[in-house]
């Protein structure tokens, strides 16, 4: 049995109001050249002027993966021609990256597991070109655009593992609010580092570039490992190439053998004088980073006591964990706020196909409701339905309960006024109680229930009919 | 000296080629040079001195996140130069990846 | 005061030209066979403004970006090249109401220092035009010396604003590295590279400085704003100040068989001897002839390099010459081997070797170290003295067929030293100090950088003293 050893290069748009180095738009759209500046074509003369946004939300990823940051700002070129490049290098970061020698940690069926990070670095992203059948045409509404290099070290060993990773990582991007990491839209994109071994040495690195989404990750790891494993037990020795891999026949092709190695004539980019990285600055930015994935996971399942399932539900969309923690804020119980997440909350917004803005319902409003439950002032079956119709009326909910009365009647003077008047009405079911038929209570409830349309304490009800009815 | 068939790579990676004659006076121009900067290497204890880029340390700002609108130019300026247009970009023969 | 701007101020002020008529006569007293200009504009324009210059005609070395207005470094690469954008330094001017008669002939691309390897042709020296006027900005520095503007812009990464003003027997001032913004500047070496002025006289350079100078949010290595004004600050007192000039190089005991350096270098002696009249202290100080025999080396590594990363995006495909071919590389590859010239060439296949990951330690990592050599020990000369004052040039400006821009084994620290100002960002001057064989010669101060104002007062102290006789 060969060992594997995967390593990979992630990309990631940052989302930023302007370009890395230029104030036009960072924004997604099919409208060709809207938002280029003369910076963004590399024209002549231009200058490169770093964006803040861009350099805080690097550093803050570069934090979440806990890797050491360095001491300023400063970038280097990466030279080499290609019609996607308009300045004929790419501005990057090798001799000061916005992280090192970080660690991801991933949770595997079985086991968990440190991802080490070599690298994170913070660039710009190329022109796009649109390929047509004699022809491509470029647009520049992209170059320029932030992006993160994440480089792991190769310490991957499964598939499995990988698309874990790049999971996780997603979410460290959207949990730190720096991306929406969208692999649909290219924001995310991988590349992906392979090789197959016998001994302690690392065999022979086969690359593929940009893959773009997880489940062709994992496709092309697999068909790789396939590959590599039958060329090696027919004795063949595997070449040091980048393959392209074709997600519909899932298999990977030889695009070119790695000859010898592009030098990209690396040097510090002299239009960017270093800027000081103080430790007010970086600590401003760590006291944004919001609890990871993984660490609230453990304070679910453990200081909160939830089950595994209910707190993997909870942390898979940092809006949902972030609400529920409000609601615990709010003073809810972790497992029942947990129980109301999971059920009106979610529930509703698969039905209504929206996020948690969309949803009108802020933890604040079913925190209060909540409250009501559990004051036995509603009940919790009038409660969903006051939710499910104030997202719809998009209405507060206790705008509803309000204007229409709907808190459960638990005065017992009102309550027994209303027994009585049941009681009379139907004196031929109080004489089969005095026969000892004791279960006909539950028809002075069911009525009772029926007058309130529902809203009388079905507690209270029951406990004064018991009484009353004893009086007759 | 330095053999013009690597001058000649060296050119053609940037993206350009020069005639004969032309390889010939830059091979003379390298041995000139080369030597010159021989002599930099020489300097005593060269190895322990930082390389400078910037001619002198000053404080530097970053730029604030803002669309900064009379930068940006309209599509037509973007093509004003460009020889190949198309679909309100520039068109260049397909590019084989 | 001698101030070729305040006179024709005056005239302005009291009516007897105007700014279209000082337009006009720029055009007509123009010498063709000079060969100044590359573009000479046909239509008066001019924006109202209360400055010094407003209504003062001027022109633009042709590697600063004029939107609308053709700009092509002389080379063949940009020679259809229209810019959609302004550089800082001409929408400066523009604002103050300076009044723009053309673009300048240079060295093509600003990589040489002849004003011989534009393309449109060889620029000659308006004093005598068997000679040249070197360069880059050889236009800027011809048409001052021509008389027909009172000022120009030119930029200097090595030499190239006051060497040709030394030659041409006008004032050429580079202020402090950042002290006037870059963009829009076609770069050479971004980390040497600066905008300068010529003028006739130095008051003219400071109140041309004054406007052109300033923070600009377009270049992070610009500097910040203070309250000086280069112009006030003229006639401070300059007793008690203190200048030195490195002695060996100075001394004539080490020169034999060349009369007209000899001449120079006793004329230097005479200068120095009529500056401390002016109460200011000179003396020789001894410089390390090793750093001083490493200064031309070191400028072509690290120029070369620069400048062959920052060429990178002239390939033709989105702006400049078009190549022609069935690929892409094929159209890059004939755009840029037909528009540069054989020199261009030759300096960035130098550049890229010395980039090229094995080279750059031992090349442009020792190049740049040399360069800190040099810069720290200046900076410690500076905390004794105000400012280094030596002869601009060995030499006249040299005839024709004498010069060629080949790299050759003889050279002189005398012909190099003005690149200590590049290095190390440092305010330098360059002023008519005599003449030699019927040509202009003149010395050169530099100061501590920021130290514009220092630089300007001295120099204009001097230039009273001087009393150079034009060829007027």
């Amino acid at each position: 049995m060969r060992k594997v050893v995967i390593g990979l290069e992630v990309h990631c748009e940052l989302k930023t109001l302007t370009k890395n180095f230029s104030s036009s738009k960072n924004e997604y759209t099919n409208i060709p050249n809207i938002h280029v500046t003369p910076v963004d074509l590399g024209l002549p003369g231009i200058l490169p002027v770093v964006n803040i946004e861009a350099v805080k939300k690097a550093l803050k990823v570069a934090m979440a993966l806990n890797c050491t940051n360095p001491d300023e700002v400063l970038f280097d070129r990466k030279n080499y021609y290609y019609p996607d490049l308009p300045k004929g290098y790419q501005i990057t970061q090798v001799t000061k990256p916005m992280g090192k020698n970080g660690y991801l940690k991933i949770i595997m069926p079985d086991y968990e597991k440190d991802i080490l990070i070599h690298q994170l670095h913070l660039e710009e992203d190329t022109a796009s070109l649109d390929h047509y059948s004699t022809y491509s045409l470029i647009d520049y509404n992209r170059a320029g655009i932030p992006l993160i290099e994440i480089v792991t070290e190769p310490c991957i060993a499964t598939a499995d593992e990988a698309v874990k990773f790049l999971e996780t990582l997603r979410d460290v991007f959207i949990y730190c609010g720096v991306s929406e990491a969208d692999s649909k839209k290219g924001q995310m994109r991988c590349d992906v580092n392979i090789s197959l071994t016998d001994n302690d040495q690392l065999g022979t690195k086969v690359e593929m570039k940009n893959i773009n989404s997880f489940s062709s990750v994992k496709e092309a790891i697999e068909y790789e490992i396939k590959r590599q494993n039958e060329a090696l037990d027919k004795g063949k020795k595997i070449i040091q190439e980048t393959r392209r891999f074709d997600a519909e026949e899932l298999k990977t092709y030889s695009m070119r053998e790695k000859v010898d190695a592009v030098d990209y004539k690396y040097f510090i980019e002299p239009n960017i004088p270093p800027v000081k990285l103080t430790k007010e600055f970086l600590s401003d930015i760590r006291k944004e980073i919001p609890k990871l994935q993984y660490e609230r996971y453990h304070q679910y399942t453990s200081e909160y006591e939830l089950s595994e399932y209910d707190a993997n539900v909870l942390v898979k969309d940092k809006e949902i964990a972030d609400y529920f923690e409000e609601l615990i804020g709010y003073g809810i119980k972790p497992k029942e706020a947990c129980s109301w997440v999971t059920t009106v909350i979610l529930g509703s917004l698969n039905k209504l196909n929206t996020d948690l803005k969309g949803l009108f319902i802020t933890s604040k409003m079913l925190s209060e409701v909540v409250k009501l439950t559990l004051d036995n002032k509603i009940s919790v079956g009038n409660a969903k339905k006051i939710l499910y119709r104030a997202m719809d009326e998009r209405i507060d909910p206790l705008t509803i309960i309000e204007n229409e009365n709907l808190r459960q009647i638990d005065d017992e003077n009102v309550l027994i006024k209303l027994v009585n008047e049941s009681l009379d009405e139907h004196e031929d079911i109080v004489l089969q109680f005095k026969e000892g038929k004791d279960y006909v209570v539950n028809y002075f409830v069911g009525q009772i229930m029926k007058k309130t349309k529902g809203q009388a304490s079905p507690t209270k009800t029951l406990e004064i009919i018991k009484k009353e009815i004893k009086k007759r | 000296m330095i053999e013009k068939e690597k001058l000649k790579k060296y050119a053609n990676k940037l993206m350009f080629d020069m005639d004969d004659k032309e390889y010939a006076t830059l091979q003379e121009e390298f041995d000139v040079i080369l030597k010159q900067m021989d002599l930099i290497s020489k300097i005593e204890n060269i190895d322990k001195v930082e390389p400078m880029t910037f001619p002198f340390v000053k404080d530097t700002y970053l730029r604030e996140d803002m669309i900064t609108d009379a930068d940006v130019l309209t599509v037509a300026e973007v093509l004003e130069n460009t020889k190949q247009v198309a679909k309100d970009q520039v068109k260049v023969p397909k590019v084989v990846e | 005061m001698q101030s070729e701007i305040l006179k024709l101020r005056k005239q302005l002020d009291e009516n007897k030209t105007t700014g279209e008529e000082l337009f006009k006569q720029v055009i007509t007293k123009n010498d063709k066979e000079i060969n100044a200009f590359v573009t000479i504009l046909d239509k008066y324009m001019h924006r109202n403004s209360k400055t010094l210059i407003d209504n003062i005609p001027y022109a633009l070395k042709d590697n600063i970006s004029t939107r609308g207005i053709l700009t092509t470094a002389c080379s063949n690469i940009l020679k259809d090249y229209v810019p959609v954008y302004d550089a800082t330094v001409y929408k400066k001017l523009k604002e103050a109401g300076a009044v723009l008669v053309g673009k300048t002939s240079m060295d093509e691309l600003a990589m040489g220092g002849t004003g011989i390897t534009g393309n449109n042709g060889v620029v000659k020296n308006p004093w005598n035009k068997n000679r040249l006027i070197g360069g880059s900005s050889a236009g800027s520095a011809a048409c001052v010396a021509m008389g027909i503007v009172p000022f120009s812009i030119g930029t200097d990464t090595g030499d190239s604003i006051r060497k040709p003003a030394a030659y041409g027997g006008v004032v050429g001032f580079k202020p402090t590295y950042g002290r006037v913004s870059r963009y829009g500047l076609f770069a050479f070496a971004s980390s040497l590279d600066h905008v300068g002025c010529f003028t006739k006289y130095v008051a003219d350079a400071a109140i041309v400085t004054d406007i052109i100078k300033g923070y600009d949010p377009h270049d992070m290595t610009s500097l910040e704003n203070n309250d000086e004004c280069y112009f006030d600050m003229l006639n401070n007192s300059v007793k008690g100040k203190k200048l030195f000039y490195f002695k060996d190089i100075c001394d004539p005991k080490n020169y034999e068989n060349d009369d007209e350096l000899l001449e120079i270098l006793i004329k230097f002696k005479e200068t120095i001897k009529k500056i401390k009249e002016l109460g200011i202290e000179i003396e020789e100080v001894e410089f390390s002839k090793e750093l001083l025999l490493a200064l031309y080396p070191t400028y072509m590594t690290i120029s070369c390099a620069e400048a062959t990363s920052n060429n990178s995006n002239l390939t033709g495909i989105q702006f400049g010459l078009s190549g022609e071919g069935t690929s892409i590389e094929e159209i890059m590859f004939d755009a840029r081997t037909k528009g540069f010239s054989e020199l261009i060439k030759r300096r960035f296949i130098l550049g890229s070797y010395i980039l090229q990951k094995e080279n750059q330690e031992k090349l442009f990592k020792n190049a740049q170290r040399v360069r800190r050599l040099i810069v720290d020990k200046m900076n410690e000369l500076f905390e004794k003295y105000d400012g280094l004052i030596m002869p601009s040039s060995g030499s006249i400006a040299p005839l024709f067929e004498d010069s060629n821009d080949k790299l050759s084994d003889k050279y002189l620290i005398l012909e190099n030293h003005l690149v200590i100002g590049n290095f190390g960002g440092f305010p330098s001057i360059s002023i008519p100090s005599g003449i030699v064989n019927k040509m202009p010669i003149s010395i050169n101060i530099t100061g501590r950088a920021k130290e514009d104002g220092l630089v300007l007062n001295l120099a204009y102290k001097i230039e009273q003293i001087l009393k150079f006789e034009r060829g007027e």
